[in-house]
């Protein structure tokens, strides 16, 4: 290896440690934080370790923060949500993707417009809407509002996905006797498999961090986010047990990340290197 | 099996026409090959006999059926892609089948197909394999079974072999021929391969510009090509081609113009012949020349280039500014780029055309 070369890896490990360090020290550092003593008397740092470790700072704030409760209105919206867009993105995807209809253009522009549009621009329209369906306080205003949320970028993803597929491989199936719907199941569904992996990963990082909607939507179904967000409040000075509640937010999604790692990163360089 | 029949078929794309008025008919069992450059129709042909793309004039048959309103999966082809359009998530079997089950073949049967087929192929070891784990050439073999399992009226291949290294290449074309013969059915090939056209079809159609310029055997398009396209075309090193006035003096005609000059008895029948005309020569039938090898000439010229083959040398001479011609020469043959060379023409070997439009106006 030449010096030039030795120098440049080098210097990419050194970018790279440094990245790594910038995204993982403040989950560390919540960690660290989560550990230390509770009560006035106590600091907590991210930046020292604890005095003593408290490990029942977990079981506190499980207890005192109602995760119980608000960790079930999350699994039961994320569960009928993630399979939900992913199915309406997959469809949609792929006939935006593989057919030519009239609109068509129109339509997936509508779409994307769902991308820009930030939720915050139109709370105050689908409060009206959502309480005149009689929805209000139930999981089925979280999961029809997330899931028109999700749907415009997994279409934005999914055509894409569908888009990087070889011509030649639709063709093959309509001569080899495949209608719309099964060469969409059999052929193009496995050849997007990545794809759709990460977008469920990021429908459920999605889904699970709602806060906003929530808040608005609902009283007695509070999301795991709002519901840290209401048990930060009252124990706004306690920051162990903040810190402790915040790990027990986030672990869910670093679970569905472990288990999907490889894929998802297959999905998120699909299209990006030439296969 | 069945007969193909294209009849008058038009193709626009927008404001291009990429294929015109294109009247073509495939015998039952008979191997076409339709060749020729980049954008010259003959892919947009074969999918349109596909079904891949919609006619917008004439009328496609396959058999006693027209068939230019049915989808591709009910107009009974089966199509080897450029890519091989190997389904990438499925075994070699399923990839194989895939079409079968489609059409509710009942299961037995479709193991029954599927194990001739890869036995006639030679991939019985292969499929329990994904695609991504076999060579170019396996997976090529791939999608030939695909297409074979299926027994169709007519395969269709699109630049099949365009994938694989010369060599591969070579040896792929002998077999899917072979293999043609076996099981008999239509084939139309598409390539701009004109040596690939030449060793595999029963007839070749030569296409330009949209056009059919010709359909015929190999041995009718290389030896009696339609016009200055054809000639050009079909023949590797390709045909060369100068224009010259024509002189007449008695039963002996003269062509010529600046520096050269060549006088003919003709022989053959041609099509009465212009004041002007184009003449065609094959480097295989232009040689050095020699006192007493009975050729037409001599041409005098210079040597632009050589390039050695192995067994003989290809040279290049220029005549004038216009005329370049190629001819062969022995390998040992001692000669570099400047030398001055004269070279003859084989009797009955000089093509004619007409230099307005083209057209063929015989050999001399």
């Amino acid at each position: 290896m030449s010096t030039s070369s030795r120098t440049t890896v080098v210097m990419n490990y050194v970018l790279l440690t440094i990245c790594a360090i910038v995204a993982i020290y403040p989950l560390i550092g919540v960690i660290l934080a989560s550990l230390y003593p509770t009560g006035p008397g106590s600091q907590p740092s991210g930046f020292s370790l604890p005095p003593t470790f408290e490990w029942h700072n977990y079981v506190t704030a499980w207890e005192q923060g109602k995760f119980a409760s608000s960790f079930q209105t999350s699994f039961i919206v994320a569960a009928a949500m993630v399979p939900a867009s992913v199915v309406l993105s997959v469809v949609a995807g792929y006939a935006f993707a593989t057919m030519r209809f009239r609109g068509s253009q129109i339509i997936f522009w509508l779409f994307i417009l769902g991308l820009i549009i930030p939720t915050e621009a139109t709370i105050v329209p689908l409060y009206y809407d959502v309480r005149a369906m009689g929805l209000l306080d139930t999981y089925w205003a979280l999961i029809i509002l997330e899931t028109s949320g999700e749907v415009a970028f997994g279409i934005f993803w999914m055509r894409a996905a569908f888009l990087a597929a070889p011509k030649s491989l639709l063709e093959a199936a309509r001569i080899d006797g495949a209608n719309s719907w099964q060469t969409l199941w059999r052929v193009m569904v496995p050849f997007a498999r990545p794809a759709i992996l990460t977008l469920t990963v990021l429908c459920f990082a999605d889904s699970w961090n709602e806060f906003f909607l929530a808040l608005v939507f609902t009283i007695n179904h509070m999301t795991a986010p709002a519901g840290l967000a209401s048990f930060s409040g009252r124990y706004t000075q306690d920051i162990a047990l903040v810190s402790a509640g915040a790990v027990i937010v986030a672990i869910p999604i670093l679970v569905v990340f472990v288990f999907f790692q490889r894929e998802f990163l297959r999905g998120m360089l699909t299209g990006a290197v030439k296969g | 099996m069945a007969d193909v029949r294209y009849t008058s078929v038009r193709k626009e794309f927008g404001e291009v026409v990429a294929l015109e008025d294109l009247s073509l008919e495939i015998a039952d069992g008979e191997f076409v090959v339709l060749v020729g450059p980049s954008g010259s129709g003959k892919t947009t042909a074969l999918r349109l006999l596909a079904g891949l793309e919609a006619i917008s004039q004439g009328e496609i048959r396959v058999g006693d059926r027209v068939v230019n309103r049915v989808a591709p999966q009910d107009r009974d082809i089966a199509m080897v892609f450029q890519d091989y359009a190997l389904y990438p998530q499925m075994t070699v079997y399923d990839n194989l089948a895939f079409g079968l089950k489609m059409r509710k073949v009942p299961k037995p049967e479709i193991k029954q197909r599927v194990e001739r087929a890869a036995g006639l192929l030679d991939i019985g070891e292969l499929l329990e394999r994904k695609p991504r784990a076999l060579s170019g050439g396996q997976r090529q073999r791939v999608a030939l079974g695909r297409a074979l399992v299926r027994e169709p009226a007519a395969f269709l291949m699109d630049e099949p072999l365009s994938n694989l290294d010369a060599k591969l290449r070579v040896q792929t074309r002998g077999e899917i021929k072979l293999l043609q013969r076996q099981v008999g059915t239509t084939t139309v090939y598409v390539t701009h391969d004109q040596v690939e056209a030449m060793t595999m079809g029963d007839r070749v159609a030569v296409m330009s510009d949209g056009k059919l310029e010709q359909v015929g055997d190999t041995r009718t398009v290389y030896e009696h090509p339609a016009n200055v396209f054809v000639a050009g075309f079909i023949g590797s090193p390709g045909m060369t081609f100068a224009t010259l006035g024509v002189s007449r003096n008695g039963g002996r005609m003269t062509f010529a113009r600046g520096r050269m000059s060549l006088s003919v008895d003709p022989s053959g029948s041609t099509e009465p012949i212009p004041d002007e005309v184009t003449i065609g020569v094959r480097p295989e039938h232009a040689h050095i020349w020699r006192d007493g090898n009975n050729l037409v000439g001599p041409v005098e010229g210079t040597v632009t280039f050589v390039e050695m083959l192995g067994r003989e040398a290809l040279v290049g001479v220029s005549v004038g500014a216009d005329q370049r011609f190629t001819v062969f020469a022995d390998a040992d043959t001692r000669i570099s780029i400047g030398d001055p060379l004269s070279f003859g023409v084989e009797r009955g070997r000089l093509y004619l055309f007409d230099p307005t439009d083209e057209r063929a106006l015989g050999v001399i």
